[in-house]
């Protein structure tokens, strides 16, 4: 392929698409029997439980430190078939790429979507490219679904949690939300902050023995103050959140300086899970074992005397963390 | 021949020791029949010969007890016969009526003798009260007002005090809350061991009428300093209780008008000038030439002040922000960390009520925030309305306010309202003013501002709500209290409201009448970097003035540039046009008061610098294509960022520019419109030096001048804003 830049003819379904198809994405995903000519391909599944989720990846700037959308529709999708208490097997993928787009640039998010997929573990059984105008697209749009068998152990649903529930976090959060701000154009890449989108799959796995595990959930557009609201809209319960949820210090100095509160940042590799008190502490210890659960910790419990989402502050306060708005409008000042 | 009267009185009649009275009175007169509290009225029935009944009618508002208000609803005449003598009868509770909520006053001299009467049984009786004098709105827990109804009903009266609660002519007949040693609340422990902790610098919570105070030595500045520490408060300052009115002159010199409210029986904290030679600690008020001052305004803070013999500070035991803790359990928990000891007692609380503040604004000492003593709050509106209204107040400095006929009763101050405490007061005080007065909302007004904890509120609740632009409650509150036929000129100056294109307004002329307002004048707008991170971080304003004219500004905080690539871009940067935040970036140029601790600090650090009026600078008013004069602050600049000059020059300066906008705005509205009255109103009004130059520039061109002096001009004044709006409308 001589091209530089994807143009309207690699859409169109003839050469120049077949060409862009097999040299790009058939390059980097081939060895995960990807068979660019058939119109289905069959997968195999054992008897258990299948789960399917799909889910859009329209992220600005496309690529950021930490990782680019490539990865980002292999992660998003897969820690969603994680939380539900699955192991992520089967993929597919749509490409939307807007005339223009320079193909270098194409390759290394394919190249990273294709190691973010053998990281976790999942093959892409199918996959379609449209190419739209200019102007048309932010550039390349991913769409992926995917499908995945039943873990044995506990099914995780948010009808399971009860008052008194314990809520845990993985790791620190607003990384990937401040990470991908700063990476955007305005801003010109500064600091070192990564964004933590990785497989959530080693920590949901290491819970699931444990019956007193309810719900998890992966806490990305809205941060964990949006999974507490959909807990409390759902459950009635109200969620209490202490004082010690883990912020990173780059994400907090940079949410000080632009007045943003990072439990409303998205996450794209951390679990959040309600799971029994008694079993809290062995849970964290076990999420702590592993590299992508250091800073795992008890942040918060379910209080169904409150039905609200409140924050208790180091300063011995408590505020509301009110459900996100579309356009939050300073309210005291 | 004998003739019979039944009159029944209305007004502040209950609580009041009113009807004790009456049958003083009926006795003095040898009259017959009977006096009965009904819902919020008392019902007389006099029997006698003529003369002695018209005298009795017209004395019973004459010599009404100093803390009743009575009006005599109607009077008729009725069948004589079947009194033989003058009685008292029981309350009856099912009748609809006018109900007057009485509330928490200071002890009457009379109680005060008893308490420091050694041979008194009440002798350092910290309880101590009367028909004339101690708590009523704290403890009332539902009307008519008698003891069952109050947290009192679970202290049973000892043979003494029974004596005296039935015998009609005691001074503590029919006192509801009263007691003695051996029959009512005690204090956890000794005061003396209290004092003797305060004299060692201890931090101490007291449990009072409305609610806990920390309190420790005000001339101790470690002990100011741990109080400070422990409470996340490094320097807002705190408010002091004397033992006596002429302490207060020791430290502080209050005007004629300032001392008369200290000492009366509402006992409010009023801000008073500091003397030279005050002894206080300087880390009480830090940077400030004024302390709030206040006296005992119980028996318990009478003996507490007179055994310790000298100025305490007393501020609000809570957490910041919080509405002030009432029971023993939550202050035992929730202060555990900021007190050394606990004073408790076992009297409950039934709901809060936060010390009252005073501060002298243009000429009148006006409110900055109504609690205990002059809650709840009545205000009467020029009409009545169709529908009982419950108007849900703002975000900051929370206040709920019931509305019916013509009357409309406002809560004292619950707080900021982001603590899941605010929310449980505020529900608490919604759900007791419509049981208290019998009256049932069949609408919610609230700000518009939907991300308001009160809006949000309103939204859930199963009525119609009518939604009301910040800054049209601010100016219908002013207007509506002031009073006055004709239309009103409302210069609403605050932090940030929701205004009706979307962006924060703060700095509005508004032209109308209540419910009906049209924006006239404005400030230059501009977009504020962070959001509601400006309110405490003055330096975000300033900087703001300085990018939006193009310039770059040196002692920035923001070194890399991180807040001004995200204010370029408009990521959580909003529209303003806030009076509140330009004075924020004044002090921040002038004073330095880069980030603050508590909301207004920078701007009351900048008043505080002012001697007297400055130079103004007059700068442009442009009529802009929507109609609105703005008021553009850039010819300012210069003069705010010229460090080269005198700090207090500048500070005079800014202030007199910013009166001098206001009656520019006033002049040019005038011209192109008629108004009968101006009002000046929102929370940068509480700035004396600005409001007093203002009015005065406005009177001097002629203009009628207000500013409300009932209810706060800052945020508490919204809930009645929006209930007088939707009246008005």
């Amino acid at each position: 392929m001589e091209d530089t830049h994807v143009s309207l003819a690699h859409g169109n379904g003839g050469r120049f698409m077949r060409e862009l198809i097999v040299e790009v994405f058939a390059r980097h995903l081939g060895d995960m029997d990807l068979d660019v000519e058939a119109d289905a391909a069959p997968i195999e599944l054992s008897a258990r439980d299948v789960l399917i989720t799909t889910d859009g990846f329209t992220v600005q700037p496309l690529e950021f430190p930490g990782g680019n959308i490539g990865s980002l529709a292999i992660h998003g999708t897969t820690n969603d078939l994680a939380v539900s208490g699955a192991r992520p097997m089967y993929l597919t993928l749509n490409a939307f790429i807007e005339e223009g787009f320079e193909l270098e640039r194409l390759d290394r998010i394919v190249a990273s979507l294709a190691k973010a997929a053998r990281e976790a573990g999942v093959t892409i059984k199918a996959g379609d490219t449209k190419v739209v105008r200019r102007g048309e697209g932010g550039g390349i749009y991913l769409a992926t679904t995917g499908v995945g068998e039943r873990l044995p152990g506990v099914v995780p649903a948010i009808g399971n949690i009860r008052d008194g529930d314990s809520i845990l976090v993985s790791g620190s959060v607003g990384d990937h939300g401040t990470a991908v701000m700063l990476a955007r154009e305005e801003f010109g890449l500064r600091g070192d902050l990564k964004s933590d989108a990785g497989p959530v799959m080693p920590l949901t796995e290491a819970l699931l023995d444990l019956d007193g595990l309810r719900f998890m959930r992966d806490p990305t557009r809205g941060g964990i103050a949006s999974v507490a609201h959909e807990i409390s809209r759902v459950t009635g319960f109200g969620i209490r959140f202490f004082a010690n949820v883990p912020v990173k210090p780059q994400v907090e100095s940079v949410c000080d300086m632009l007045g943003y509160d990072p439990y409303y940042l998205a996450c794209e590799g951390r679990v959040v899970a309600v799971i029994a008190p008694e079993q809290a502490e062995e849970a964290v210890a076990r999420w702590r074992a592993l590299p992508e659960g250091q800073d795992a910790d008890i942040i918060g419990r379910v209080s169904a005397a409150e039905q609200r989402v409140i924050l208790e502050t180091e300063l011995g306060g408590e505020r509301f963390l009110e459900e996100l708005e579309d356009d939050p409008l300073p309210r005291i000042c | 021949m004998a003739k019979a009267n039944r009159i029944t009185l209305a007004g502040h009649v209950q609580g009041v020791g009113f009807r004790p009275f009456v049958y003083r009175l009926a006795h003095e007169y040898a009259l017959t029949g009977y006096v009965q509290n009904r819902l919020g009225q008392v019902d007389v029935v006099a029997c006698g010969d003529v003369e002695s009944l018209e005298r009795f009618r017209d004395e019973l508002i004459s010599r009404a007890p100093p803390l009743a208000r009575p009006v005599i609803r109607n009077c008729n005449e009725v069948d004589a016969d079947g009194y033989d003598a003058f009685e008292i009868v029981a309350s009856e509770a099912d009748e609809d009526a006018d109900i007057f909520v009485p509330a928490d006053n200071f002890m009457c001299d009379d109680c005060r003798k008893e308490l420091h009467d050694p041979d008194d049984r009440r002798y350092r009786y910290p309880f101590i009260n009367c028909t004339q004098c101690g708590p009523r709105y704290t403890l009332i827990e539902a009307l008519p007002y008698d003891r069952p109804n109050t947290s009192m009903a679970s202290f049973e009266l000892c043979a003494d005090c029974r004596r005296e609660y039935s015998d009609a002519a005691n001074r503590r007949f029919h006192a509801e809350p009263v007691a003695c040693p051996d029959c009512g609340p005690a204090v956890s422990r000794p005061i003396e061991d209290v004092v003797a902790e305060l004299r060692d610098g201890k931090v101490v919570a007291v449990k009072g009428i409305g609610g806990y105070h920390l309190v420790c030595d005000a001339r101790n500045e470690q002990a100011v300093a741990s109080l400070r520490a422990r409470k996340h408060r490094p320097d807002k300052p705190l408010a002091v209780m004397f033992p006596s009115l002429d302490t207060v002159h020791e430290y502080v010199g209050p005007t004629d008008a300032e001392t008369e409210l200290i000492a009366s029986p509402g006992r409010p904290i009023v801000l008073a000038t500091v003397r030279d030679d005050c002894a206080l600690a300087p880390n009480v008020a830090p940077g400030l030439a004024e302390i709030g001052v206040f006296l005992p305004y119980s028996p318990l803070h009478e003996l507490l002040l007179a055994d310790f013999g000298g100025p305490l500070v007393a501020t609000s035991g809570n957490i910041s922000g919080e509405p002030v803790l009432t029971s023993n359990d939550e202050a035992d928990r929730r202060l555990a960390n900021v007190a050394d000891t606990f004073l408790h007692h076992d009297r409950p609380i039934v709901r809060p009520a936060d010390d009252p503040v005073y501060r002298r604004i243009a000429g009148e000492v006006r409110p900055i925030r109504i609690g205990r003593g002059c809650a709840p709050l009545e205000i009467e509106l020029p009409r009545a309305q169709v529908e009982p209204v419950l108007a849900v107040g703002g975000h900051m400095k929370g206040t709920v306010a019931l509305s019916w006929d013509q009357r409309v009763v406002v809560s004292p101050h619950i707080g900021e309202m982001d603590s899941p405490r605010s929310l449980a007061v505020f529900e608490q005080l919604v759900a007791d003013l419509q049981s208290l007065y019998g009256v049932e909302a069949t609408r919610i007004a609230c700000d518009a501002h939907p991300g308001y904890t009160t809006h949000r509120w309103a939204r859930q609740q199963n009525l119609p709500v009518e939604t009301i632009w910040h800054h049209e409650a601010h100016a219908s509150a002013a207007a509506a209290e002031c009073g006055g036929e004709g239309a009103w000129l409302a210069f609403t100056w605050d932090g940030v409201g929701l205004g009706d294109d979307g962006a924060l307004w703060g700095g509005e002329g508004l032209l109308g009448r209540p419910g009906s307002w049209q924006r006239v004048s404005s400030l230059r707008s501009f977009r504020l970097p962070g959001g509601d991170r400006a309110g405490r971080e003055p330096w975000r304003s300033a900087a703001a003035l300085h990018w939006e004219c193009g310039r770059s500004w040196d002692a920035c905080p923001d070194q890399d540039g991180l807040a001004q690539a995200a204010w370029r871009n408009g990521l959580n940067s909003p529209q303003t046009s806030a009076a509140g935040r330009l004075f924020d970036a004044a002090s921040a140029l002038i004073c330095g008061s880069l980030v603050t601790s508590f909301e207004a600090q920078g701007p009351m650090f900048l008043e505080a610098l002012c001697r007297g009026a400055g130079n103004a600078i007059t700068v442009p008013l442009v009529e802009c294509d929507d109609g609105v004069l703005r008021s553009d602050w850039e010819p300012l600049l210069d003069m705010l960022s010229d460090s080269s000059r005198d700090r207090v020059q500048r500070a005079e300066e800014f202030h007199s520019s910013c009166a001098q906008m206001i009656l520019d705005q006033a002049v040019a509205v005038g011209e192109r419109q008629a108004f009968d009255h101006i009002v000046l109103c929102g929370g940068v009004f509480q700035n004396r030096v600005l409001a007093d130059q203002a009015v005065d520039l406005l009177r001097k061109r002629g203009f009628d001048v207000r500013i409300p002096v009932r209810l706060p001009s800052n945020d508490a004044a919204l809930s009645f804003g929006q209930a007088a709006h939707v009246a008005g409308a």
